[in-house]
């Protein structure tokens, strides 16, 4: 039904690029270092390889061939070893396309598909098919896993208004740009390009400016940085607004299908079965602003998604959205608990060491070895220090509700994690010498994560007696055999 | 589930573990002594020699005297129908439940020290997760994996 084909062109341009990619810095020293009669050289050999490398692509390319066969997808690949991968339709987990700006310019997408297997990449990588082809082979290889033997393309199409939909509005997206805490990395960024460019800049230049600055006077100044301010803010909310803008996730009858991307648009599936855990995020900044990002927790899956990315499910919404938006997607994760059980008031002071001790251990160095050394913003980190244990100790807390656990606990965001019984794989109570003695215990779960590596959470200083209530829920022998 | 679980590993495990941390030191007390040598050779202070000998010598005594013992003593496993329970750790006592239905696999393993008082490791890897209980004897870590491998026997794809 899928008859044999391969890749657009574009492809080769595209390994190219990449391969050249790699080589490039030693390209550039090249230039850089050699000199004369070398440089000469130099050149004739790059331009050697850069032969070697066309033909090694076309011949890469012409090779790589892919079709649909006995519920099959089957890619043909190698010049000198020849390689057969065929990926059953059953096996497979997503198909993600992805298309770059070049991508988008020739009309084209990338297709990974992705089967329960561990591994850095996907298990197959169609870098570059038209955009139709894509979503045409995505159609195919998911209706084989669904309804195998009936091809009624008429009740599919009657059932697709139904899925449920949302997407991120163009307010929700500023909003997030703004609180994305990603003008402190910008501004670090900013301030690490000026200290390297500083060298470059002559002093005559550098001095002539200071003067010229301070001869504008103050008010000069501070326009400058108010003016510098927002355009790190600007350019906040412009990464947020390129990585999430347009935004949808949809629902079909077994995955999540999300949408994103200004520049670089991705679609990506999301099988309902894979999710181990859902949470909810709180940053700092958002945290009484009442906004939060919805995530989830997904076995499987590989590097190339991005870090964050495929766990997202919901970039920013209001807190009281979350129910709904749960219901709709989710209904097995709607009932968020807001009431938790809290920890010990006693286990308060272990949180407060725990945040000061790294703090001290500065304050004590800087103390020995620069005893000159300016104190105010020591002691400001010491009282952050504090007020995060403070709130790392009022944020913790656990839920029971039938199979479900929810889990709160907080870092620098307070997370909140609803996970089913069957999904954590283990459980473990840890207790040190002064928790027993004030009766306390920490407590980890550890769920599937990506790439086969565990996810863990660890709530510190529970109450003992919840932590063993916890743990004889999740044990699964007969209660009585105790 | 507040009580311990009941099997002790090997008693030899204490005689493994002893050998395998007196390699380690070893290297240890071996850069203490090059110390000494480089500071006769180039004339520096002898006082680090002096410090990294005070290091060696609490290590040593930690490591290889100290705290096998104890950690044997911690180091209590069972094994349920329904699952694996583990206790471990000398500051920090750990407990572990890891349910049979998640377990993926059970490897034993053997190096040459645990070769030479015949005990094994157990390692139980669930799809999150790999525990390993040390220094069985050979026979007992067989069988636990055998049992193991056989109880986790259970058909049912949640991951």
């Amino acid at each position: 039904m899928f008859e044999t084909k391969r890749l657009h062109p574009a492809a080769i341009i595209f390994n190219l690029i990449k391969t050249v990619r790699e080589f490039l810095f030693a390209i550039i020293l090249g230039f850089i270092t050699f000199r004369d009669e070398s440089l000469v050289y130099f050149v004739l050999i790059v331009a050697g390889l850069l032969v070697i490398f066309i033909t090694g692509n076309v011949l890469t390319w012409y090779r790589y061939t892919y079709r649909v066969e006995d519920n099959e997808l089957r890619i043909e690949y190698g010049v000198f070893i020849r390689k057969k991968r065929y990926i059953s339709k059953n096996r497979i987990q997503s198909i993600d396309l992805t298309s770059g700006v070049i991508h988008r310019i020739l009309k084209l997408t990338k297709v990974q598909i992705e089967t329960a297997g561990t591994g850095m990449s996907a298990e197959a990588s169609l870098s570059a098919v038209k955009l139709a082809e894509g979503e045409a082979l995505r159609q195919e290889l998911k209706t084989g896993r669904t309804q195998q033997a009936d091809k009624g393309d008429i009740a599919e199409e009657s059932a697709e208004p139904i899925y449920p939909s949302d997407t991120i509005c163009f307010k929700r997206l500023f909003i997030a740009g703004t609180t994305s805490g990603g003008i402190g990395v910008i501004m670090a960024l900013a301030v690490a390009a000026f200290s390297e460019l500083e060298q470059f800049i002559p002093d005559s230049f550098y001095d002539n400016t200071v003067e010229w600055v301070i001869g504008l006077g103050f008010i000069f100044m501070i326009v400058l940085t108010v003016f510098l301010l927002l355009l790190l803010w600007l350019l906040g909310i412009a990464g947020t607004m390129i990585k999430y803008g347009n935004f949808t996730i949809t629902k079909n009858d077994q995955e999540l299908l999300i949408t994103r991307g200004l520049l670089e648009k991705k679609q990506l599936t999301i099988p309902l079965r894979r999710i181990q855990a859902v949470g909810i995020q709180e940053s700092m900044i958002r945290q009484p602003l009442g906004y939060v990002t919805v995530f989830a927790e997904i076995a499987g899956g590989s590097m190339d998604k991005g870090e964050d990315f495929s766990s997202i499910l919901f970039p920013i919404m209001k807190r009281d959205e979350v129910e709904e938006f749960l219901g709709t997607f989710l209904p097995e994760y709607s009932g968020i608990q807001s009431e938790l059980t809290p920890l010990p008031k006693r286990a308060r002071k272990f949180y407060l060491m725990r945040s000061m001790i790294p703090f001290l251990l500065i304050v004590a160095a800087v103390g020995i070895f620069f005893p000159t050394f300016i104190w105010a913003p020591l002691i400001l980190l010491l009282v952050g220090g504090l007020v995060l244990g403070w709130l790392r100790h009022k944020d913790g807390g656990f839920s029971l509700e039938g199979t479900r656990l929810t889990i709160r606990h907080r870092v620098l965001s307070r997370n909140t994690i609803m996970m089913y019984h069957k999904r954590i794989q283990a459980f473990e109570k840890k207790q040190h010498k002064l928790q027993k003695v004030q009766q306390m215990a920490s407590m980890r779960l550890s769920i599937v994560g990506k790439m086969g590596a565990g996810t863990h959470f660890t709530i510190k200083d529970l109450e003992e007696t919840h932590t063993d209530e916890l743990s004889d829920w999740y044990s699964l022998r007969s209660q009585g055999s105790n | 589930m507040r009580q311990p679980p009941v099997n002790r590993i090997a008693r030899d495990a204490i005689k493994a573990w002893k050998i395998s941390a007196a390699i380690a030191e070893g290297v240890l007390w071996f850069i203490t002594i090059a110390l000494f040598v480089l500071a006769f050779m180039f004339e520096f202070s002898y006082w680090y020699g002096a410090a990294a000998v005070l290091i060696s010598g609490i290590s040593t005594f930690f490591f290889v005297f100290l705290l096998p013992k104890l950690r044997w003593r911690r180091w209590r496993y069972e094994l349920f129908e329904q699952e694996i329970y583990i206790q471990h750790g000398i500051l920090i006592v750990s407990r572990t439940l890891v349910p049979m239905i998640r377990v993926q696999h059970v490897d034993t393993k053997q190096g040459p020290i645990l070769k030479k008082y015949k005990l094994a490791s157990v390692e139980i890897s669930t799809a999150a997760t790999t525990h390993e209980i040390p220094a069985l004897l050979e026979e007992d870590a067989s069988e636990l994996r055998d049992r193991i491998s056989a109880l986790a026997r259970v058909d049912e794809d949640d991951v």
